[in-house]
């Protein structure tokens, strides 16, 4: 009986490393892309591997455009810092305030959220351009908190709610304005909630991509409009094209590794918590 | 100890003793100022341009000219509903929204159940992160990753057919073979979030239930039938929502992997709708077309709240 559970089991973690092969492997493969000439990326016979010492590409995408890059993470920090700004006072308020529209008013907040981007599109685009903020990371910054903020307050809400009100009672006994009870006494008692929305909005912003292609059209593009045009135009820059997929790839890979266990309660807005 | 616990709804609470008047106003003013500014933000960047959107699309303008508007009535929507373009894009999201959704909970279910049984070996914690790894990617990425792979002449995949003696296949280059590509893209980024879903909910069944099970002589079918997709049913219906409302959406991988052709064969709404507003600058007929998807949206979120409110699942 225990060696058939040994066999199975041997069997079922074939089977999870198998499914994991598939997982990954696209991405592998286009990793080892960004080490190879044009000739050896479009080869046919593949090369398997490549010579890991050939870093032209990366340094070719770095002199061309590093400065997409650095949009891409301005959009991202600045997003992230906004919607922490104005998300956390707001899910603390709708937790432990005296509200009679408490309820409602955080339904209606997530309901924003499920709404699809592209019926603001137009009308984004025309606040933005009479703002004269067109193709400009401020834009970005706006709009992505914009998209977020309704994810950040329902997180944020599912964490604060762990708070204990007799805590927060006696900061506030002992003169405690609501600001303070918060940045003092409600935040450090949940650093780690905290840092899970800061890494998903970043992560949120940094993936986007529709907004990012009709909000900007020169100085402003982020990496993934850049990554979109290497494709897009009549000719296609294959040594670009993985170089650049990994470096947009490595810092969700990186955080989502690190993330681990909280994945599941930032995906699914705070309603699964492990 | 894993619960199930109900959302509790937000108490009702008195904290500072409201001794003086000036104290109680002050402490509104601050209450004021945290809720405040969140709300106008959301009303002004999302409530704000869906109805401008609805605006838009009662009229005949474009992109160039926006102060030009024309009044047209509900004419947009009959454009919408006569273009072939249009229909079809609609029918594609259904199919891909459909189908995603049953391949996603079958691959996920059955991977969830693997992951479960050997959850008891260390390092295979390690393989589930790298499992999940896709969930995280950058869609436009996997989009332009899988171009690649699946490009007809220098791919690797058609590499790989042909060396086990399989004949090339145009993936993305034939409308029938490009939606299945676009699907199987889609079911690879999404199912490990599926998994890691139901993961959560036949984590939370206590112990005891499958003793019970046991001791009155279940096969594992039984529990698999009886005890594990009751207990995982809801956490599902979770799931199936927050991918129907994010597919409806979908657009990064089919922009850059196929721009919705061949022959309009992965058309979709959002991009019918994208390249209505900024490719042909028909405002209107691109306003039109997001009205409905906002519509649908909004059928969705509104089971998706109550829904949301009235589960909440806790694991220790």
């Amino acid at each position: 009986m225990s060696r058939r559970k040994a066999v199975n089991q041997t069997l079922l973690v074939a089977v999870a490393a198998g499914f994991t092969f598939v997982s990954t492997a696209p991405l592998i493969w286009m990793a080892l892309g960004a080490f190879k000439t044009v000739a050896e990326f479009i080869a046919i016979p593949p090369v398997w591997i490549p010579n890991f010492t050939y870093l032209r590409n990366f340094s070719d995408l770095w002199d061309n455009y590093a400065p997409f890059l650095l949009n891409s993470l301005l959009a991202s920090v600045g997003s992230t810092l906004l919607t922490l700004v104005l998300a956390l006072p707001t899910a603390f308020g709708l937790v432990h305030f005296k509200m009679r529209s408490a309820n409602a008013l955080a339904d209606w907040i997530l309901s924003t959220r499920m709404m699809p981007p592209i019926a603001a599109a137009v009308p984004l685009f025309i606040i933005f351009n009479w703002l004269g903020l067109l193709d400009s990371v401020w834009a970005l910054i706006i709009g992505y908190a914009g998209f977020n903020l309704p994810f950040a307050v329902w997180v944020a809400m599912s964490f604060l709610r762990r708070v204990p009100r007799a805590v927060l009672e006696a900061a506030r006994l002992d003169g405690c304005s609501w600001l303070q009870t918060l940045m003092w006494v409600a935040l450090p008692m949940c650093v780690s909630g905290l840092m899970t929305v800061a890494i998903f909005v970043f992560i949120f912003s940094w993936n986007e991509f529709m907004l990012a292609l009709f909000l900007t059209s020169r100085t402003a593009r982020t990496f993934p409009v850049v990554i979109a045009s290497f494709v897009a135009t009549g000719k296609v820059y294959w040594e670009y094209l993985s170089t650049s997929t990994i470096i947009q790839c490595l810092p969700p890979v990186i955080l989502s590794l690190v993330m681990q266990r909280r994945i599941v309660s930032g995906m699914t807005m705070g309603a699964v918590k492990q | 100890m894993p619960v199930l616990l109900k959302a509790q709804p937000v108490k009702q609470f008195r904290y500072s003793a409201p001794w003086r008047v000036s104290t109680l106003w002050k402490d509104r003013v601050q209450q004021f100022l945290f809720i405040a500014p969140t709300s106008f933000y959301l009303v002004v960047l999302t409530l704000f341009p869906f109805i401008y959107s609805v605006y838009l699309s009662l009229h005949k303008v474009r992109l160039t000219t926006l102060h030009r508007k024309l009044f047209v009535g509900l004419q947009n929507y009959v454009n919408l509903f006569h273009d072939g373009v249009f229909m079809e894009a609609l029918r594609n999201t259904a199919l891909l929204i459909i189908a995603s959704l049953i391949l996603e909970i079958l691959i996920g279910f059955v991977m969830a159940k693997v992951f479960y049984e050997i959850r008891r070996i260390r390092w295979v914690n390690g393989l589930r992160s790298v499992y999940l790894m896709p969930v995280m990617l950058t869609p436009l990425s996997v989009g332009v990753t899988f171009g690649y792979i699946l490009n007809p002449t220098l791919g690797i995949m058609n590499y790989l057919l042909q060396c086990i003696g399989l004949s090339p296949v145009a993936w993305l280059g034939e409308p029938t073979t490009a939606q299945i590509s676009i699907l199987m893209i889609n079911v690879w980024q999404w199912s490990p979030f599926m998994m890691l879903l139901i993961l959560a909910g036949l984590t939370s069944i206590p112990q005891n239930i499958y003793e019970a099970a046991e001791v009155d002589g279940a096969k594992w079918h039984h529990i698999v039938r009886f005890v594990e997709i009751p207990s995982v049913r809801s956490i599902i219906m979770l799931g199936a929502i927050l991918r129907i409302i994010d597919m409806l959406r979908f657009f990064d991988v089919v922009y850059v992997a196929t721009r919705g052709g061949p022959a309009n064969a992965t058309m979709l709404v959002t991009l019918y709708a994208y390249q209505e507003d900024f490719q042909y600058f028909d405002v209107g007929q691109g306003s039109a077309a997001a009205v409905l998807i906002l519509i649908i949206s909004i059928v969705v979120t509104t089971f998706a709240v109550r829904f949301m409110r009235s589960i909440e699942y806790e694991q220790a």
